[in-house]
């Protein structure tokens, strides 16, 4: 990246603006108003009429209900400008008419049906609507009461007419009464527990004539707004990719004409900052002085130049720069912070890691399988950049759990189980009879490890079952408790050299030998020191060999830049590799999630509802049986997506990060002024 | 003071089984306590900001190493730990 100032008369603003934009290369940097004899430049052109069509553009897909996608369709400009006035006159009125209709429509059949709702409990009384109001010196009570009112009414008020229908709690009444009496009435009726209804004005004729009526305007208006919606949806259908289109249009327009609010000018001239790559500049200063007759000025800033702006708080935009097939990682670096100019891009290190740990944890052919289909479906559907990352990383970690579920002997659960199962050998199996009733347990002792028999030597006195090696038992525990604190040193360990890469490339050693190389020895030394714990003890030369070196390292933390109070961090450091830990843990938890419904659907469920299963299984009990294997795996799936996706993103977020990553603050992503075009075709 | 070995089905070995539930199930407790917190947190974020999901569902996932450090002590208790033998 270098520093670059395109400076220019007025007169050619709008050329350069436009090849500036075409190319898109130069990151601008914003004037920020700190010199005196600069102002912030004016928008050129049309801005305001573009902001207006925008804003009219932008209801129109609201109201369409159109979301950014990926184009089917692309348009030339010309198509775009030439179809502009038709999107955006008439037919946006009409898209706007009828939407306001329906939501009209909406508004009218809710009042209609409340109406029909507070009538109800009425429908029975023999009163016109119109007689139930609007009287001057009678006082009308329409409501519901819990017993009859009649005689209370009567003794209150000798002159009174009482309608009612009903029985019991809902009786509906109607009391009308001299205005004089209507105060005592009242008081009279809150004693049978009268609630008023409030009659909506405005009908004639019997209650439940008027019900009836509201009911089939709201049924009808309801049947109205099935057309206009379709008319919404056909003018989507039709029109999707040119109202993107446009809209991609007018807001390279826009975009353009207020470009200048982010230069510096004077009078007769303006001042672009920006940022470029160096090997573009001298292309882009030949179109730039070609596109504007040679009345513009395009200079790069030498290095010490450029260093004043970098210390005056600028940042160099990065741009990541990685492989196609470590490209979708970016994310995962993206959403903890883009790296800054001169400090390493993690994302390599993330496509070798984050999958590995993933299909460590899953491991799991039949779960990796339905991952990966359901992954290459998904990848179809939905096409939007963020998406893609993240289904790619989903795909390519799904390959990882998949093999390692061919190394750990698992499909959708341990293979064992289901030899177990199938075979009949010790239990009555789906296709076999019962040999030992009794035998049945998870203890399948050490000889039985499924079909594909059992490889490799004895690890530490232990029977180390490697292939394939079940999960759940002892001594497979021990050895993936090893491998996950092999990989955590090897993963803080790449970590801890980046740091000291890093601190290097800011020129600070002190930071770099003192503070990032001990914790590198640290680490890997307490491990080794584990690993001869196990092999001979505490007098084993590898526990005398890490116990001097970890002194040595503790000595180095004392002399760094925080002092004594570096040594606070080593218990940080030991937490940080036990963190590890969790790539057996959620591992296991996955396994015997797995192992679970296996046993519960074939030793639980089908043979208590077939009598034991003493002489075979009853179909009912296959079938409930199958559903349960099929609803606790599921279940099982489902956290085993997220699970192993979230653990290593803490893993690299927290344990890897922390030792090199961005410890002088996030960069800034290189986005150079100018537009990707998708639905509009150059 | 009577010795006692550890062997399969002894007293010992119970209590041992018995203290490594409790290092898992204890650990288990406190990271729930501390996730209650940062959940609560977490789901009014979203309701407010959606793209904050993926961010909050990490944050989420920060007190869970708890567990893992009660899962390590039950791991060696069961495992590794062998005091009388």
């Amino acid at each position: 990246m270098s520093r670059v100032v395109v400076a220019g008369s007025n007169k050619v603003i709008e050329p350069v603006i436009e090849k500036l934009h075409e190319l898109n290369l130069l990151h601008v940097v914003n004037y920020s108003g700190g010199d005196e004899s600069f102002e912030m430049g004016k928008p050129v052109g049309k801005s305001s009429e573009y902001a207006e069509q925008l804003i009219k553009l932008r209801s129109i897909e609201r109201y369409l209900e159109i979301t950014d996608k990926m184009p089917d369709k692309q348009f030339s400009t010309d198509q775009v400008i030439s179809q502009m006035g038709g999107i955006l006159g008439n037919l946006g009125d009409e898209v706007i008419a009828t939407a306001e209709r329906i939501s009209e429509i909406d508004n009218e059949v809710k009042i209609k049906q409340d109406q029909a709702k507070s009538l109800k409990p009425l429908a029975a009384l023999p009163v016109n609507l119109e007689l139930l109001y609007g009287y001057d010196s009678l006082a009308a009570f329409v409501g519901t009461v819990s017993s009859p009112v009649e005689a209370d009414v009567s003794k209150v008020s000798y002159v009174n007419e009482v309608f009612s229908s009903g029985s019991g709690a809902a009786t509906a009444v109607a009391v009308f009464v001299p205005v004089e009496k209507a105060g005592e009435v009242s008081a009279a009726l809150s004693e049978h527990g009268f609630s008023e209804i409030s009659v909506p004005r405005g009908l004639t004729g019997s209650i439940a004539g008027a019900i009836s009526a509201l009911e089939s305007d709201a049924k009808r208006l309801e049947g109205e707004k099935a057309p206009l919606q379709k008319k919404l949806k056909d003018i989507r259908a039709q029109h999707e990719d040119l109202i993107l289109a446009i809209d991609e249009h007018i807001s390279i327009q826009s975009q353009k004409a207020e470009s200048p609010l982010r230069f510096a000018s004077t009078e007769n001239a303006f001042v672009i900052d920006g940022w470029l790559p160096t090997d573009q500049f001298d292309m882009v200063k030949k179109e730039l002085e070609g596109a504007a007759g040679g009345r513009v000025q395009v200079e790069m800033l030498d290095g010490s130049e450029a260093e004043k702006f970098v210390e005056g708080g600028e940042d160099i935009p990065t741009k990541m720069n990685n492989p196609k097939v470590v490209r979708p990682f970016e994310l995962i670096t993206r959403l903890f912070a883009i790296p800054e100019y001169k400090e390493f891009d993690p994302t390599p290190l993330i496509f070798v890691f984050f999958p590995l740990m993933f299909g460590l944890i899953l491991g799991d052919v039949g779960y990796g399988i339905i991952i990966f289909v359901v992954m290459m479906m998904l990848r179809r559907k939905f096409r939007t950049p963020g998406w893609q990352s993240l289904i790619n990383i989903v795909l390519i970690s799904s390959i990882w759990a998949i093999i390692f579920g061919i190394l750990f002997g698992e499909f959708f659960g341990p293979l064992g189980l289901w030899a177990y199962i199938f075979s009949g050998a010790h239990h009555v199996g789906l296709l076999g009879t019962v040999a030992h009733p009794h035998a049945i347990g998870i203890d399948f002792g050490p000889e039985f490890y499924g079909p594909l028999g059992r490889i490799g030597p004895e690890i530490a006195g232990f029977a180390g079952p490697v292939f394939p090696m079940f999960r759940l038992e002892t001594a497979s525990v021990l050895v993936l408790i090893g491998i996950s604190l092999f990989i955590g040193v090897i993963h803080t360990g790449v970590g801890s050299i980046l740091g000291v890469k890093n601190e290097l490339a800011y020129g600070e050693k002190k930071h770099a030998y003192f503070e990032r190389l001990p914790v590198l020895l640290f680490q890997v030394f307490f491990v080794i020191g584990l690993l001869g714990m196990i092999l001979g003890g505490l007098t084993h030369p590898l526990v005398i060999l890490s116990a001097v070196v970890l002194v040595v390292s503790i000595g180095m933390m004392v002399k760094g830049p925080e002092g004594v109070m570096g040594v606070t961090h080593v218990p940080f450091f030991v937490s940080n590799l036990i963190s590890y830990l969790r790539l057996l843990a959620i591992g296991l938890a996955s396994v015997g999630v797995a192992f679970a419904a296996n046993q519960l659907a074939f030793y639980v469920a089908m043979p208590m509802l077939s009598g034991g299963g003493h002489d075979g299984f009853t179909t009912i009990a296959i079938v409930v049986g199958i559903v349960v294997l099929v609803t606790v795996h599921f279940i099982n799936l489902l956290l085993g997506i997220l699970s192993p996706f979230m653990h290593p993103l803490r893993l690299h977020y927290v344990e890897m990060f922390t030792k090199f990553y961005s410890g002088h603050g996030g960069g800034v992503e290189y986005s150079p002024f100018g537009r990707v075009r998708r639905f509009l075709r150059d | 003071m009577v010795v006692e070995n550890i062997v399969d089905g002894g007293i010992l070995y119970g209590l041992i089984a018995v203290g490594a539930g409790l290092a898992t199930g204890l650990a288990g407790i406190g990271a729930g306590v501390g996730e209650q917190g940062i959940g609560a947190a977490v789901v009014g974020v979203v309701a407010e900001e959606p793209g904050f999901l993926g961010k909050g569902l990490f944050l989420m996932l920060l007190p869970e190493t708890l567990i893992i450090f009660g899962l390590a002590v039950s791991l060696i208790l069961m495992f590794a730990w062998t005091p009388f033998a």
